[in-house]
Parts: C-alpha cells; structure tokens; sequence
C-alpha cells in the first residue's frame, strides 16, 4: 500500500506536479533533518543534503529508469546518510554515524552517477555564469521555455527576429566554447 | 552553409523537425564530415547540459518555496548533552593519562638521574681487605701501647689535626657506622680515636684521641678564613695507601658534583683513602677537606669548603677544643714544597674504621 502511493508520488514528481514534490518535501524533511542534527550538522546542512538528495531522485525520475526497490522514505533517508557521512569524511570527522532508521538500501550506483551528473552541471554553472546577461536568458528563453524568436526579439528589443537570432547565436558558441573549455 | 545555418540544421534535426529526405541527407552528410558529425554531437551535449542545468536550477527554487513550510525539528537537547558529555569525558581521559604519563617520566627520570649520580659520585675511603675482627684482638691491641691493630681496618680514610690535644677532622664517610676506629701517622704509631661530632650534611666528622694525655706539636697550618679562587694551585697529603702521599692539582670550579654548593671541584689526582685528607694553598692554609671524586672522568675530585668545617668547629665545646690551635701563625708559609710536606705530614693520620 505504502509503495503504491509511494509510486503515484514519484510519477508527479516526474510529471513536475507541485503537489506530489511538496508531499515528498514536507514528509521526509524532518527525518532527514533529524539524522543530520544528531551527527554534528545544523539546520542548513540538513536542507542542502535534503535537496541534494531530492535532486538525485528528481533526475532519475526524470530520466524514467527509476524503480522503487525499496519505500520512497528508505531510499530517500540511504541517499541522505551517505551524503552527509561523504561531507563529514570530507571535513574530516571521523566516527559513527547515529542511526534512527535502520533499515537502509543499496545508493552506491545511484550516488556514483549522480556524482557525474553534478559535474556537468558544475561546468554548466560556471560556463553561465561566465557568459552573462542578455545571453543567459535569451539562451533560456528558447531552448528551455521554448519561446520563438519573435518573442525574444521583443522582450529584449531587437527590430526583427533575424537580429535576434544572430544574437541567440554569438552567446550560444560563447556557451558551448566556455563549456567544452573546461575540464 | 554558414555557421548559423548548420546550427539551425542541426537543431532541426536534433528536435527531429526534419523531413524523410532532408533527415538522410543530412545523415549522409554527417557520415561524410567528421568535423559535422563533432559539430552535432556537442551541441546535442551542450543543449543537454544546458536543459538539465534549467531542470535543476528550476526543481531547486521550487523546493525552496516549499522548505519555508517545512517542518524543522529542534535539535534534540539530550543527544547534544549526551556528545558534549561524551567530548568532556573524553578530554577528561585524556587529561589524566597525559598527566600520569609525564608523572611516570618524571619518576623514571629522577630515578635515572639518582642512580646515574651515585655511578658517578664516589666516595674515596678505602675498603680494606679483612673482614672482621674479634673483639679480643681489639682490647689487646689497645692494652700493648701506641701499637695499632695488627689487622687492617674495614675502611680507611685519612685525616687531620685541628688542635695540639688530639681533635681530628675526617669525613662523616669514612667514620659512618663505626664500632671502633684507629687513626695511624706515617711513622706507625697508632691511636684509638672516638667520634665527637658528626655533620652528615657537610660530610664531616670531628674524632678526638681517646688518649687524654695526648700532645702534638704546634699546629703548622692554619684555616683559611676567605674563600678560594678557581686557578689556585693546591695541595694534599693523604693515605690512599699505608703510605702517605703527595698529591698537587687546582681549584677547577667553585661548586662540587652537580652544583653542591657546599664543595670546590677539585682537578687532583685522589684514590681510594684520600677520604678526609686536608686540601691546602701554596701558602700552606688549609681551604678544605678531601671527599669524594667523580666516577666518570680521571682527576675529578671534590673537597668540603673550610669554611663549613670553620663553622663545625664553633660548635664544639670551648673548654675541651681550643680553637686559637688553628688560628697560629702559619709556619708553612714561604717554605718550598719539600719542606711544607715534612712539616705537614706529622699533623696526616690515617683512619682506620673497624665495623
């Protein structure tokens, strides 16, 4: 019964339906939170490493190969312990992590792709910023909200749409320059 | 085709707007041209990239409108103590094994240090070889006059005169555990001689003549009354052997083994029964007394400062012990070595303990 819904929830997720993040948001939170509170973490940790995680199932939602081998709540809590324990390794404390819940599951693969995934998008981060504004949004503004070029040619004031498109083109290879430039 | 026209194409064709026909010729023309076909991959990589980063950067702001409602639950105060208590006991055993530790190393050290201090502080007196004697021999020795002991004694030091009527000065060492002890002078006469005072700290010890009749000649020497410098140049006579002899050396520092305040460190050759032998200056003034040598380096010796034994004598009493024997006009002075040496070895008796 718990894995049904557990599914619905993840196929709004999937769907970006508001409601089904905000059920998975506010009712996982506060375990997350918890587990971090007690191993030497404050209440910003535990919303970094609670995103963090929210991230990594959104993604593998997204990507739809995702299968629940476990309740959401399992899954969620596995991802969130090997972060916060990755980032305490990484300050360098040493020593055991308190346990609430027990049973935990299996994240190593899914941890290790969402590694390389966070990667790109690092790169991604920094090319973005690197290129600035108008280009940021315009680049947004098509190839993500897939608005036509008339569209952007008015917002950003460009006489026609060929202008506008010759502008979606410099900040495009200066994107695709500032990522590939990166290693 | 332009740049950005192979860009539209490739986009067209990446959002698959193409038709059958433009899709194979475009195929065609990607297998063709290696530099096209990198062309089109990277875009796809980058619009990829770039679709994600909007993905993600969207799905964050939408949880953070969501985390304002979110239930934060209050740092549980009993796991908080429960570390912190956990951290202080920790400490806490830290602290007292460091303490204990360094305690222990301490110990060990002064441990170490003392044992290494008696290695190499010795005191000269010498062991004789004879073990015991019978009470007997000792009465009848004594009875058949001025003739010592016909056994060496146990111990043997040296000793020296500090009146006409028969008071001795030797070290606390030397007479220490005593039953009996005979003092002997290079012409082998031989004296019973008891302990009157003793001072352990000093590591001094005053024996007068048993003999009450007992006479000596004229003091030869006097007690220096200011102290030495180190560089003087002094001299002993003591009995490291039956014989007496005549050692010569120099005031090497004005502190003894490990800065004992109480002695000069002498650079004299000494041996075993130099114990007690009285330390003189050129002028024939007696600045100290003989006590113990270091183990570790050859003519390394130390000697008890007169003025500690000056102070020994003001506690004896006046009426038996007269101290203007000391304060003579110094009969050595001016003489060469010889002739001190003949003068002063009358006043030289060697110790003889018997324990």
């Amino acid at each position: 019964m718990h894995i049904e819904r557990d599914q619905e929830l993840l196929q709004g997720l999937a769907a970006n339906d508001d409601k089904s993040l905000e059920t998975i948001y506010l009712e996982n939170f506060p375990m997350v939170a918890r587990m971090v509170l007690q191993n030497n973490g404050s209440t910003d940790d535990a919303r970094d490493i609670f995103q963090e995680a929210m991230i990594v199932l959104y993604e593998k939602v997204q990507e739809g190969d995702f299968i629940l081998s476990s309740r959401l709540k399992t899954f969620l809590y596995a991802v969130c312990r090997r972060l916060w324990l990755k980032k305490l390794q990484g300050n360098s404390w040493q020593g055991p992590i308190n346990e609430e819940v027990e049973e935990t599951t299996a994240v190593e693969d899914t941890l290790e792709a969402h590694e390389e995934k966070d990667q790109q998008f690092k790169k991604m981060e920094a090319s973005m910023a690197k290129i600035g504004e108008p280009c940021k949004t315009i680049l947004e503004d098509y190839y993500i909200h897939r608005k036509n070029m008339q569209e952007i040619a008015e917002r950003f004031g460009y006489t026609n749409a060929e202008n506008a498109k010759n502008q979606k083109y410099k900040c495009l290879m200066r994107l695709k320059k500032l990522f590939f430039a990166q290693k | 085709m332009n740049d950005i026209h192979l860009i539209q194409e490739i986009e067209r064709y990446l959002d698959g707007e193409m038709s059958v026909p433009e899709r194979e010729a475009f195929e065609a023309l990607r297998r063709n041209d290696p530099a096209i076909d990198q062309q089109v991959t990277e875009h796809q990589q980058l619009l990829q990239e770039f679709r994600a980063h909007g993905r993600r950067k969207d799905f964050q702001r939408r949880m953070d409108a969501i985390h304002a409602k979110a239930e934060i639950p209050q740092p549980s105060a009993s796991i908080r103590n429960l570390s912190i208590r956990r951290t202080w006991l920790n400490l806490a055993a830290a602290a007292c094994i460091a303490l204990l530790t360094s305690l222990a190393t301490i110990a060990v050290m002064q441990k170490a240090a003392k044992n290494s201090s008696t290695a190499q502080y010795e005191d000269v007196r010498r062991v004789l070889n004879n073990i015991q004697r019978s009470q007997n021999a000792l009465i009848r020795d004594i009875k058949s006059n001025n003739k010592g002991p016909s056994n060496p004694g146990t111990y043997g030091g040296t000793c020296f005169a500090i009146s006409r009527n028969g008071y001795m000065v030797t070290n606390y060492h030397v007479v220490a555990g005593a039953d009996s002890i005979y003092i002997q002078n290079n012409k082998g006469e031989a004296f019973k001689a008891v302990s009157v005072f003793e001072d352990v700290s000093s590591d001094l010890a005053v024996l007068r003549i048993a003999d009450s009749t007992f006479r000596s000649a004229a003091l030869p020497y006097s007690l220096k009354q200011q102290s030495i410098h180190s560089g003087e140049e002094v001299f002993s006579m003591g009995f490291p052997r039956d014989e007496i002899e005549y050692g010569k050396g120099y005031i090497s520092a004005q502190t003894g083994f490990n800065g004992d305040t109480l002695k000069y460190q002498v650079s004299i050759p000494v041996r075993p029964g130099n114990s007690g032998a009285p330390l003189l200056d050129n002028n024939g003034e007696v600045i100290g007394i003989i006590s113990g040598r270091q183990t570790s380096s050859d003519g390394i010796a130390f000697a008890v400062k007169a003025g500690h034994l000056k102070r020994l004598l003001d506690e004896l009493p006046r009426d038996k012990f007269s101290r203007k024997d000391l304060k003579q006009k110094n009969q050595l002075t001016g003489l060469n070595r010889v002739d001190q040496l003949k003068k002063l070895e009358e006043f030289v008796y060697m110790v003889k303990v018997y324990n």
